[in-house]
């Protein structure tokens, strides 16, 4: 992490074009890559945890449309999620305005950062309601039991005594999931969103340097990914039991 | 004769296929400690899981406290009255001995966080490990573990507790120390039901001992009686196979 933090400011120092330039350029994309990658995280982990115990549900019903919907986005690309969110919810949205005859729903139009929030956030909750779900059955039956046999009803064993020791399980896969969220948030370039990967391109077709933009781009995502890396690891050692 | 705190009329129970409870049929009253003993799938545990509905059943009626276990009644409310240990402890591993005697009686029975604790100190001494109060499960003893598993239940105040195989998942040394805590706990009068093949607890603490097999009761008897002249073919060669004789 050192060494990376240590090249970039290396080369802003020593070549200011077109390094310090692509920096300054960049830095807006930088804050915008971090608000998507943050915000549809904390969205999603929400997403996950519905999601997760749907599958567990007893109910048909609440099983039925959580698996539908695991199922179903577990098997179509993010990029052509997010390319349909962007392009034809709008459209969908405009019509059911029209039929309804309401002006505000008519007069809608795409917001890039909320689409592509919504677009992760949807597609990254199917994965992170798998783990949602084998983090709770990691836990022994025996912990739910002893808790309902003390008198807790299903949601406060859930609440005190399965979901404390599910989340240390699923902790390390969550870890992995904000890493992999926040490289493909790049995908989000392409609908109009003018995160870092955007503000790059926009670079280099001004520049016509696409070895240092990309190298710098690259950089940039790697120094951000071994941050998050190192919040994460620091997470789970505060989290594990103590003195176990 | 006052009435039975448990009552249990003809209940039936199929695991798929197989019929773990063929219409069994017991009243406890309170006070009285009651042993089950029998063969592995005799349906011991299964009954004891059915007194507190962690198990469902198909038919008949059970009884507890003068409240019917029916589909429609708080199934909380009467697991309040009902304090269960378990073969395998299941103390909650995340929390420590303290906490694990905190949490329920703080959520099910809304004591103050400084009651519970006075609570929980006095049950961890009178089952001999106030010194682990601030440990966590994985640190402490089996036996250790099962004492501290009895504690939570009593600190919920129950009127009838059952053990299921309490100290099958034991080493043989620290058997004693939890049957010890569990001899001191009949002498006190609580109604107790006790899936075991602890023969030295029935003989020292049970008023009467029942013998399962096959989802049915095969006999009841006071100890002395079932251990020396038991009086089915069945329950002679149950008893020949464990007691070694």
């Amino acid at each position: 992490m050192v060494a990376v933090a240590a090249t970039i400011v290396l080369l802003v120092l020593l070549w200011p074009v077109p390094f310090r330039d692509l920096v300054l350029f960049a830095r807006d994309g930088v804050l915008v890559t971090i608000v998507v990658t943050v915000s549809s995280y904390a969205l999603m982990v929400v997403v996950g945890l519905f999601g997760g115990l749907g599958r567990l549900s007893k109910n048909k019903l609440i099983f039925g449309i959580a698996s539908l919907y695991v199922e179903i986005v577990r098997g179509i690309p993010l990029l052509v999620q997010l390319i349909g969110w962007y392009f034809a919810s709008p459209v969908i949205i405009q019509r059911v305005g029209l039929w309804l005859d309401l002006q505000p729903l008519i007069q809608y139009r795409a917001n890039p950062i909320v689409t592509a929030v919504v677009a992760i956030t949807v597609c990254y909750g199917a994965y992170t309601s798998e783990i949602v779900r084998s983090g709770v059955q990691s836990v022994p039956k025996g912990q739910m039991e002893a808790a309902r046999s003390l008198g807790m009803s299903h949601f406060q064993a859930m609440r005190h005594v399965v979901l404390p020791q599910a989340f240390r399980v699923i902790l390390p896969p969550m870890g992995n999931e904000f890493i992999a969220l926040l490289k493909d948030s790049s995908l989000v370039s392409i609908v109009a969103v003018a995160d870092l990967t955007r503000r790059g391109r926009e670079f280099m077709a001004a520049h016509f340097n696409p070895i240092e933009t990309w190298f710098m781009v690259a950089l940039l995502y790697l120094i951000l990914t071994l941050v998050a890396a190192r919040v994460v690891s620091y997470i789970e050692k505060r989290s594990k039991y103590e003195r176990y | 004769m006052p009435e039975p705190i448990v009552q249990i009329k003809d209940v039936r129970k199929c695991f798929g296929t197989v019929q773990a409870l063929r219409g069994v049929s017991l009243d406890v009253a309170e006070g009285e400690v009651v042993v089950i003993v029998g063969p592995s799938g005799s349906g011991k545990s299964t009954l004891l899981r059915c007194i507190n509905r962690l198990e469902e059943y198909e038919e008949g009626t059970i009884m507890v406290d003068g409240m019917t276990l029916d589909r429609t009644s708080n199934i909380n409310a009467i697991r309040r009255e009902v304090g269960m240990v378990f073969q395998s402890f299941n103390l909650f591993a995340h929390l420590t001995a303290m906490q694990n005697l905190v949490l329920a009686q703080c959520i099910v029975r809304k004591r103050s966080r400084q009651e519970a604790e006075q609570v929980a100190l006095a049950l961890l001494a009178k089952v001999g490990i106030p010194e682990k109060a601030r440990v966590y499960p994985a640190q402490l003893s089996g036996g250790q573990q099962q004492r501290v598993a009895i504690a939570r239940a009593l600190a919920m105040n129950p009127k009838i507790m059952l053990f299921d195989e309490p100290t099958s998942a034991l080493d043989p040394e620290m058997i004693k120390e939890v049957l010890d805590v569990m001899t001191s706990l009949a002498r006190e009068g609580m109604t107790m039901l006790v899936v075991s093949h602890e023969m030295g607890f029935a003989r020292a603490a049970a008023d009467r001992v029942i013998f399962m097999d096959e989802g049915q009761i095969i006999e009841e008897a006071e100890p002395s009686d079932f251990f020396l002249n038991p009086r089915e073919e069945r329950t002679r060669l149950f008893l020949s196979k464990i007691l070694h004789l």
